[in-house]
């Protein structure tokens, strides 16, 4: 009797369970079901009445019955919180193309950029990285780099003279001088920095730019070591592999000195515009260090041998970046700037 | 410099390789050619031609000629020149050929069509004769006499500067041949100089300027234009043909690289040359029809007047060579290279002279000079002759010292092996002497023209063998060298941190120039006498060095404004600050602006202090007074560690339209400081709690200062304080604001009860009540 009342109750509780239309729905049925006053307890109540063995039998029935509600129950209800939760998710839904509040990101220059991976190629290499003062001592900046007072290579640079008898550096090279004096042989740096040239300004021509000079000396080094560090800092620079050349070129303070050449990065070598049709691009200018630059900064040249280099960073800056207008890099113009 | 092809041929025998070839190769092993370029293409194709009849055109000046050409057969053309006459024989250019000028076509000219024309010297270019057509000794269809097709090898002029002996033909051809293994065969014979005596007085009275002077005397000279081959090659290479003495005068110029000077003897006062410094006020009147004032560092040629040559740079207009010369004296000295230098830069004059003195010419070269200009006289100045034997007064030099040269040290130096057979063959073929002390081990002698100042040590002579072997046989390789992290930069490190942070933030890398101006010093209210001055500059925005980077901030404000209405941009740079006796001190700086076209700036200076917090955690601002260039009330000093170390600031509003916040930091003090010691505290392990408090305060009284205020107070209970917000209106008076912070508090070994906490709450309320505060309670 009790039991047959029981599965008819489990059957409508259950299809009501299925019908409810909302979690409120559904907790009015499960309170008038399972709660503490509700059906099943009522019965719970009843299996007192009923005989011993009977009682565990009905029981039994009760709690099987009791947990397939309970179960049915918990998926329903999980079922409206999963809809509930996709719909909240649907409703979430914002377009992310509207721009994002803050300010848009900011660069470097495009100087700042190129200098610092030719600072981590040497570093790499262990290569010091150092730096030295804008405005300079004659001395430095030429005497000890065996540019005598009378040497035509003064007249190269048109230099600006400040008071007190100072200029503006007119190269890096002097940073060799303060290397050497500071640090001692054996060396490798390189001195990355801005120089100054007395000249009118146009599209090729600015007063100021950016050189990075570089130098080692050590017991042995020769024009193969040289070679070896300039292809090594050339291929990084332009992310592969260049082929080089030495040719003889003159600097007061190498000796043998050279200009280095890179194989056309446009044509391959087999001569375009760029490379005015020689399938050459002039580098940088190197050697190796003249005995009385070692000499004048402490260093006994017969003990001691080196390389050096002077690289025009603006230039290849512009090379790298196909600009064609020096005067960009100190323009401040942040339509220039903001493109790197 | 430009080099003739040809030229360069007849000194070395057996060229074989192309112009372009060659000029690779000296770029490749001595010095860099620019460029190598055909130079009068089109004689290939203008010939000899005689002229059969010449008829003249009724109402014109021009004559239908009729012409023999040998190679094109007969050909009618018109020609207007007054000596064209039958039976003489002239150049013919054939139409479709291109002149300097223009190309010859086909034209109707007075009636009658022309096929090709008889030409100048100067339609030809040959040399500069434009006033009748060329008159040749040549049979028809034959080339004109000494005028070949050529090239020009454009070395450089940067390549050489050290190098005094390539700035003649022979220099250039002594590398070729040793380059191309060929012999050289050098013009000058020096058994054409006479062996009478002088019949000049030559008195050096400065030997340190000028080492030599030699010289010649000539006479039954007879000045005309020069023959065809004389012109055509100095038109070659650039020199303008004047008259055949002063051609050949340049022509050995350019060929050994020793200049000369021609004086008309009968214009000089007395038998003696003066080799002197200038006396003062002497002045010349020179060959350019320019008076020069000479001054006592300038080196003269003087007779018994005065001066006659700026000697190694210009000769005399006085002096100097006119059609009527009938004596002259021939001049070919050696000057002192600075002086010559330094005395061009002076008079603002270079000439083809001073550019190859200012080099350092070989002092043995003036006899050569005079040796080849006897035999080339004798050609082109027929029944000239010497008047009497070689003036020649020198100084006495030294032998350069031979060098050393220990064959396994060069070869360290070059990176590879090289035989000594062939080390011996490279330096003889440059003339060098070679002495095999022991095998390896050379004894090596520098030739004249080289030791002035380009070859004196061992390393010169690695360069020598270098570049003949050739560097491209160089392999690089690897130095075997111990391998340990570099000293640190921590300057750089630093300054790349800082750039990687701003542009994160948004800010713009902006590179300024060093230079700043006086007039925007004054505008900045600073004073131009504090500046490093620039004692040469060009332009007057170089005047001085800044010692802020703040004025060119302000410039890319301007100049960006135009462009956009809102943006942020900085610099990291030096300030140059004088510094008396010695350099000046130059301390690194970072400026960051933020512009706002619009708005009430708060945002700005706000972002700027954020940014600065970003740098230097826990840094504050406090209140400056403001300098000319910044807004009297937002103007405030940055500290940090107790340190002020920059200004935080919106620009003077009279500045710049709109707002522009700037942040100036010296960064050499923030690097100095360094960020706090960072040092472990334990985990809280009792939680903490948190209330509110309100403080009313004057509208000028600082957050900041309240803030601190309660941290004081708050002592080591305080976990951590936020500023909510402030307030001011009613129901707060008139001039009050109500500032608002939440705090949190804790003990370290047990939980505050509530009235601890109570406790600690009414501390803080005391003791800002005690600073002058209200509560809002």
């Amino acid at each position: 009797m009790m039991e047959k009342e029981l599965e008819a109750l489990a059957a409508r509780a259950l299809e009501r369970i299925e019908a409810a239309g909302s979690p409120e729905e559904l907790e009015a049925v499960r309170i008038e079901v399972l709660g503490r006053k509700g059906a099943l307890a009522r019965f719970s109540k009843q299996l007192g009445t009923l005989a011993p063995e009977e009682r565990a039998r009905v029981g039994r029935i009760l709690n099987s019955a009791k947990e397939q509600l309970e179960r049915s129950f918990e998926a329903r209800k999980e079922a409206f919180h999963r809809r509930a939760l996709e719909q909240r998710l649907e409703a979430e839904w914002f377009d992310l193309t509207l721009p994002a509040p803050g300010p848009r990101p900011g660069s470097l220059h495009p100087v700042t950029q190129v200098q610092r991976e030719i600072e981590e190629v040497f570093l790499s290499m262990g290569f010091t990285v150092l730096s030295g003062p804008e405005v300079e001592t004659e001395y430095n900046n030429f005497d000890a780099l065996n540019i005598p007072p009378d040497h035509p290579a003064r007249d190269v640079q048109d230099t600006f003279w400040v008071e007190g008898g100072h200029l503006l550096r007119t190269h890096t090279s002097p940073v060799q001088v303060r290397g050497m004096e500071r640090l001692g042989p054996p060396l490798r740096m390189i001195a990355p920095g801005r120089v100054f040239r007395n000249e009118e300004v146009d599209a090729s021509h600015e007063h100021t730019f950016y050189q990075l000079e570089g130098m080692m000396v050590d017991r042995e080094v020769s024009v193969a070591h040289l070679v070896y560090f300039m292809k090594q800092m050339l291929s990084a620079v332009f992310r592969r592999e260049v082929s080089v050349r030495l040719r003889p070129g003159y600097f007061p303070f190498v000796e043998p000195g050279f200009e280095l050449d890179i194989r056309c990065l446009i044509c391959g070598g087999s001569g375009c515009a760029v490379c005015k049709y020689n399938g050459w691009l002039e580098q940088l200018g190197c050697g190796l260090v003249h005995p009385n630059v070692l000499r004048m900064s402490g260093i006994d040249p017969e003990e001691w041998m080196g390389f050096a280099f002077g690289l025009g960073l603006t230039r290849l800056v512009m090379m790298r970046y196909a600009i064609d207008d020096v005067r960009l890099f100190q323009s401040g113009d942040l339509r220039f700037l903001m493109q790197f | 410099m430009k080099f003739s092809y040809n030229w360069i041929c007849e000194l070395v025998e057996g060229v074989q390789v192309s112009p372009k070839e060659l000029g690779h190769l000296i770029t490749m092993k001595t010095a860099e050619c620019e460029a190598v370029e055909p130079f009068g293409e089109h004689l290939a194709k203008v010939c000899a031609a005689r002229v059969v009849e010449a008829e003249p055109i009724p109402g014109t000046r021009n004559k239908k000629v009729l012409v023999n050409t040998g190679r094109y057969g007969l050909k009618t053309v018109v020609c207007g020149a007054p000596n064209c006459r039958p039976g003489m024989t002239s150049a013919y250019v054939p139409a479709g050929v291109a002149l300097p000028g223009g190309e010859i076509r086909c034209l109707e000219i007075s009636g009658v069509v022309s096929d090709g024309m008889l030409a100048s010297g100067a339609e030809l270019g040959v040399n500069r004769d434009a006033e009748g057509i060329l008159e040749l000794l040549a049979e028809p269809g034959e080339p004109i006499p000494g005028c070949r097709p050529d090239w020009v090898l454009e070395i450089d002029n940067k390549s050489i500067t050290h190098r005094p002996d390539l700035w003649g033909h022979l220099g250039l051809a002594r590398e070729v041949a040793a380059i191309l293994r060929l012999p050289l065969r050098d013009p000058v014979r020096l058994d054409w100089l006479p062996e009478a005596a002088a019949d000049l007085e030559i008195e050096i009275l400065n030997d340190e300027l000028c080492p030599r002077y030699s010289a010649l005397t000539f006479e039954m000279v007879s000045v005309q234009s020069s023959p065809l081959w004389l012109a055509y090659r100095l038109e070659t290479i650039g020199l303008n043909p004047i008259n055949n003495i002063v051609d050949v005068t340049n022509y050995i110029m350019a060929e050994l690289a020793q200049p000369m000077h021609a004086f008309d003897r009968d214009t000089l006062r007395g038998n003696t040359i003066f080799v002197r410094t200038a006396a003062p006020g002497e002045f010349l009147v020179a060959l350019n029809g320019e008076t020069y004032k000479l001054d006592p560092a300038t080196v003269v040629i003087a007779d018994a007047r005065g001066p006659v040559a700026i000697g190694g740079v210009i000769g005399g207009l006085d002096t100097g060579i006119v059609a009527g010369t009938r004596r002259i004296v021939l001049e070919s000295a050696n000057f002192h290279a600075s002086s010559i230098r330094k005395t061009s830069g002076r008079l603002k004059l270079r000439t083809d002279a001073s550019m190859r003195f200012e080099k350092g010419q070989d002092p043995a070269n003036t006899v050569r000079g005079l040796a080849r200009a006897i035999e080339l006289f004798q050609e082109i100045s027929p029944g000239i002759r010497l008047s009497g034997g070689l003036a020649d007064a020198k100084r006495e030099l030294p032998p350069p010292p031979r060098i050393a040269l220990e064959l396994d040290w060069m070869e360290r130096k070059l990176g590879r092996e090289v035989a000594r057979e062939q080390v011996v063959e490279i330096l003889r073929a440059l003339a060098f002497g070679v002495e095999e002390e022991s095998p390896r081990r050379l004894l090596v002698s520098v030739p004249s023209w080289r030791a002035t100042r380009d070859v004196s040590i061992k390393d010169d002579l690695v360069e020598e063998v270098g570049r003949m072997v050739g560097y491209d046989s160089i392999t690089p390789q690897a130095p075997l060298i111990p391998s340990a992290p570099p000293p640190a930069n921590e300057l750089r490190t630093f300054h790349h941190a800082v750039r990687e942070m701003l542009a994160a933030q948004g800010f713009t890398e902006v590179y300024n120039y060093s230079f700043v101006s006086e007039e925007t010093a004054r505008r900045f209210g600073f004073d131009p006498a504090e500046h490093v001055a620039v004692l040469n500059p060009i332009a007057s925005d170089q005047g001085l060095l800044r010692k802020s980077l703040v004025p060119g901030i302000w410039k890319n404000l301007l100049d960006n404004s135009r462009h956009f209405d809102s943006f942020r941009l900085f610099e990291i740079g030096y300030e140059i600050h004088k510094r008396p006796g010695e350099l000046p001190d130059e301390i690194d700086h970072l400026a960051a602006a933020v512009y706002e076209r619009e708005g009430d700036g708060r945002p700005g200076l706000f972002e700027l202090k954020r940014l600065a917090e970003c740098l230097m955690p826990g840094c504050e601002v406090r209140p400056a007074s403001a300098r000319p260039f910044e807004h009297p009330a937002r103007s405030w000093e940055l500290r940090w560690r107790e340190c002020a170390l920059g200004r935080l600031f919106e620009l003077h509003p009279t500045l710049a339209a709109g707002r522009a916040a700037v942040l100036d930091v010296d960064l050499r003090k923030m690097r100095e400081l360094g960020p706090p010691p960072k040092r472990y505290q334990p985990l809280r392990r009792f939680p903490s709690s948190a209330f509110d408090l309100s403080v009313v305060a004057g509208l000028r009284d600082l957050a900041g200062d309240i803030e601190k205020r309660l941290v004081e107070l708050a002592g080591e209970n305080l976990e951590s304080i936020r500023f909510l917000r402030q307030y001011s209106g009613p129901p707060l008076p008139e001039g009050k604001q109500s500032l608002t912070w939440r705090l949190s508090v804790f003990a370290a070994d047990h939980t505050l009860t509530a009235e601890e906490v109570g406790a600690i709450r009414a501390r803080l309320i005391d003791g800002l009540r005690a600073a002058g505060y209200d509560l809002r309670l």
